[in-house]
């Protein structure tokens, strides 16, 4: 760490774990309540842990986001940040505006819109906290000893994520149009700025571990995010399907969707290539791995599974089932959980001084989630393949096949304590790293 | 080889070129949802029952359009298949309708707010949604089906098939046993009173009382006593 200022940071990846946490254990809920399971109804309806769980998923991302803009702009600007006081202020702002969302959706109080369930006075609350981290992004990047592609791309992938949160707070009547405008938040982030934030980090992780000369790590940057907003931005039209929009949004989407995989793959490559080409040997081994292990399963989770259940033909019949929660699974944890971990594993060592990347349980973590994430999928993807064929194809009740496919969640459940047992062990290591400390400020060991 | 500058004009001509496709085709489409959406039939009252919708988060277990959780029944033809009856039923106490199985929350809705989203899952059903959901194409047409005395009360599928079998279509596993034979078990004033007040016939019994006009009662114990 060069820059007292990053130390901010810290604050960041901590309550993103601990959003993380809460996380996966509204997650069990649901997967029992799935399996039949369902004591805790009169306390925290399936409604309520679902909102919860996703509502935690955006959050501790998007904390991991900002922690990981507060680590990496002091970095590339070579200059601390504007105003420190300021960034801890909009941390703090940022954790209570969560915490009263995350109670709130245990008192029916919420707008019931998938992903956007934040009741409407906090989504102002949320503007104005957004507004305070572009600012003090922005102004370092503005009066930085230098400009590089890398912090340019984040800083546009921050702030066109924060103005792309505007059209989901438009109000409106029809189901259609409240449809129409959600997409605009929700796909534009995941399948648009979101992936120009994770394509900045990953290139300023590999440009820091693999010592890859720069100007060729940020040219595949943008070729990358050239592909991402080329098939992403019309690629939303696979949203547009079946809500009540016209027929032609089943060419457009279905064309560009399948064109989506490409920038994941590029990524992908391109990691795998850079990893092999770089001549640092870089002491922090699982970073690497981390930021590896993204660029791979999220073209796997996002790029492949999103790409087998887009095209119109498939998706008549998976809209709307288990096999979008199959995809929506590894798709997250592949883009963008593992790449907010990847950067953590990086970071953590240069705030506190304490060299645990490399331990036992570091790489246990990095292996137990990853095989439970991806056994998590399976499970989902039997379930929901099972799903479709009895209830889109052979038209039996939704009830009756809920019934039938308990079993499978069965081994949801199980696939989930491995990957549980991981994420607990990560969090366990980020605690046993202990605070940042003022000794690492300028010194060079780890960078 | 690519040089750095031509990748970033690849980035910026390709976002421009797609983002300018996307507002002008959005702008197209909001041209076209009017029609496509019969919005000239979007009443206060279904508008009201859109809000009660989002209000109490029906998508954190349902899907509607095929978007929200997996949890529990996909709700666009939901007005269609199950009637207003059903669906009122339902919002007043939806483990009286579906006794053992999977819990919803109950919401102590008055009744305008039942009718509002009445009218607004009225309205959903009705949206050309280019043919979503699609039609079960491998359903297998029950044999025994056709053997079913005919003039079946709508009512059967309506409410009773959710919990009864008959014929081999309707809920296989309960919590109601099968209809088929009922005729020859049971006779007609035995059914009547029955399906009049279950609770008084079998005391503790899970078969909720419908509250069922007479002439329904007529209709179904005349068809159901024809089951042999």
């Amino acid at each position: 760490m060069k820059y007292n200022s990053q130390k901010v940071a810290y604050w960041f990846f901590a309550l993103s774990m601990l959003l993380f946490g809460i996380q996966i254990t509204y997650g069990f809920i649901m997967g029992f309540a799935h399996m039949g399971f369902d004591v805790l109804h009169g306390w925290i309806p399936f409604n309520t842990a679902r909102a919860v769980h996703t509502n935690c998923l955006v959050m501790w991302l998007l904390s991991g986001f900002m922690g990981a803009a507060y680590f990496i702009i002091p970095d590339e600007c070579e200059r601390e940040l504007i105003n420190p006081k300021l960034a801890y202020v909009q941390l703090i702002s940022f954790a209570i505006v969560g915490v009263i969302a995350l109670i709130g959706f245990h008192f029916n109080w919420w707008e019931g819109r998938k992903f956007l369930e934040i009741p409407r006075p906090l989504d102002y609350l949320v503007v104005i906290n957004v507004l305070i981290f572009i600012y003090l992004i922005g102004g370092t990047i503005w009066k930085a000893k230098r400009y590089t592609t890398t912090s340019i791309v984040l800083f546009f992938g921050l702030l066109m994520a924060a103005l792309l949160y505007l059209p989901g707070m438009l109000n409106t009547v029809s189901q259609t149009v409240d449809s129409f405008w959600r997409w605009w938040v929700v796909h534009l982030w995941v399948e648009g700025v979101w992936e120009l934030i994770m394509g900045a980090i990953l290139s300023y992780l590999l440009i820091k571990l693999t010592g890859v000369d720069r100007e060729i790590a940020e040219k595949w940057l943008y070729v990358i995010v050239g592909f991402t907003f080329l098939s992403g931005i019309l690629g939303t039209g696979h949203h547009y399907y079946y809500i009540g929009t016209p027929k032609y949004w089943l060419i457009i989407g279905g064309v560009f969707s399948a064109l989506e995989p490409l920038a994941f793959l590029g990524m992908a490559i391109y990691a795998v290539k850079v990893k092999n080409l770089g001549e640092r040997n870089h002491p922090n081994k699982m970073a690497l791995a981390w930021s590896i292990g993204c660029a791979i399963l999220s073209f796997v989770g996002a790029g492949f599974l999103g790409f087998a259940h887009t095209l119109p033909q498939v998706n008549l019949y998976t809209h709307g089932t288990l096999v979008t929660a199959m995809h929506g699974h590894l798709a997250f944890w592949g883009a963008y959980a593992m790449i907010v971990i990847a950067l953590i594993t990086y970071a953590l060592p240069q705030l506190t001084g304490r060299k645990l990347h490399d331990s036992k349980l570091g790489v246990f973590a990095f292996w137990s989630a990853n095989i439970g994430m991806i056994m998590m999928t399976i499970a989902f993807g039997i379930a929901g393949v099972a799903q479709v064929y009895l209830e889109r194809k052979l038209g039996l009740e939704f009830l009756s096949v809920q019934s039938e496919i308990e079993v499978h969640f069965l081994g949801l459940v199980l696939a989930a304590l491995v990957f549980s047992s991981g994420c607990i062990a990560f969090i366990w290591n980020f605690v046993k790293h202990g605070m940042p400390r003022d000794t690492q400020i300028g010194s060079k060991v780890y960078e | 080889m690519l040089s750095k500058k031509s990748a970033r004009t690849f980035f910026i001509a390709g976002t421009v070129i797609t983002f300018g496709c996307f507002i002008v085709l959005t702008i197209d489409t909001f041209k076209k949802i009017p029609a496509q959406t019969n919005q000239h039939n979007l009443s206060e009252s279904a508008i009201r029952g859109k809000h009660l919708f989002d209000q109490n988060n029906c998508m954190g277990c349902h899907t509607i359009m095929g978007e929200g959780a997996y949890y529990a029944p996909e709700l666009t033809k939901t007005y269609e298949k199950r009637g207003a009856k059903f669906i009122e039923m339902m919002l007043t106490d939806p483990e009286k309708m579906f006794p053992g199985k999977r819990k919803m929350v109950k919401y102590n809705f008055t009744a305008q707010e039942k009718q509002d989203l009445i009218a607004f899952l009225k309205w959903v059903g009705e949206i050309d949604l280019n043919g979503f959901p699609p039609k079960p194409d491998l359903q297998v047409s029950q044999q025994s089906v056709s053997n079913l005395p005919g003039n079946q009360p709508s009512i059967i599928q309506d409410m009773c098939m959710s919990c009864h079998s008959l014929g081999g279509q309707g809920s296989q596993e309960g919590p109601g046993p099968a209809l088929d034979g009922v005729g020859s078990k049971y006779g007609v004033e035995y059914l009547r009173r029955w399906l009049s007040n279950p609770e008084e016939v079998k005391p503790g019994t899970e078969m909720p009382n419908l509250e069922l006009d007479k002439e329904t009662i007529d209709e179904l114990v005349s068809y159901l006593s024809k089951l042999k």
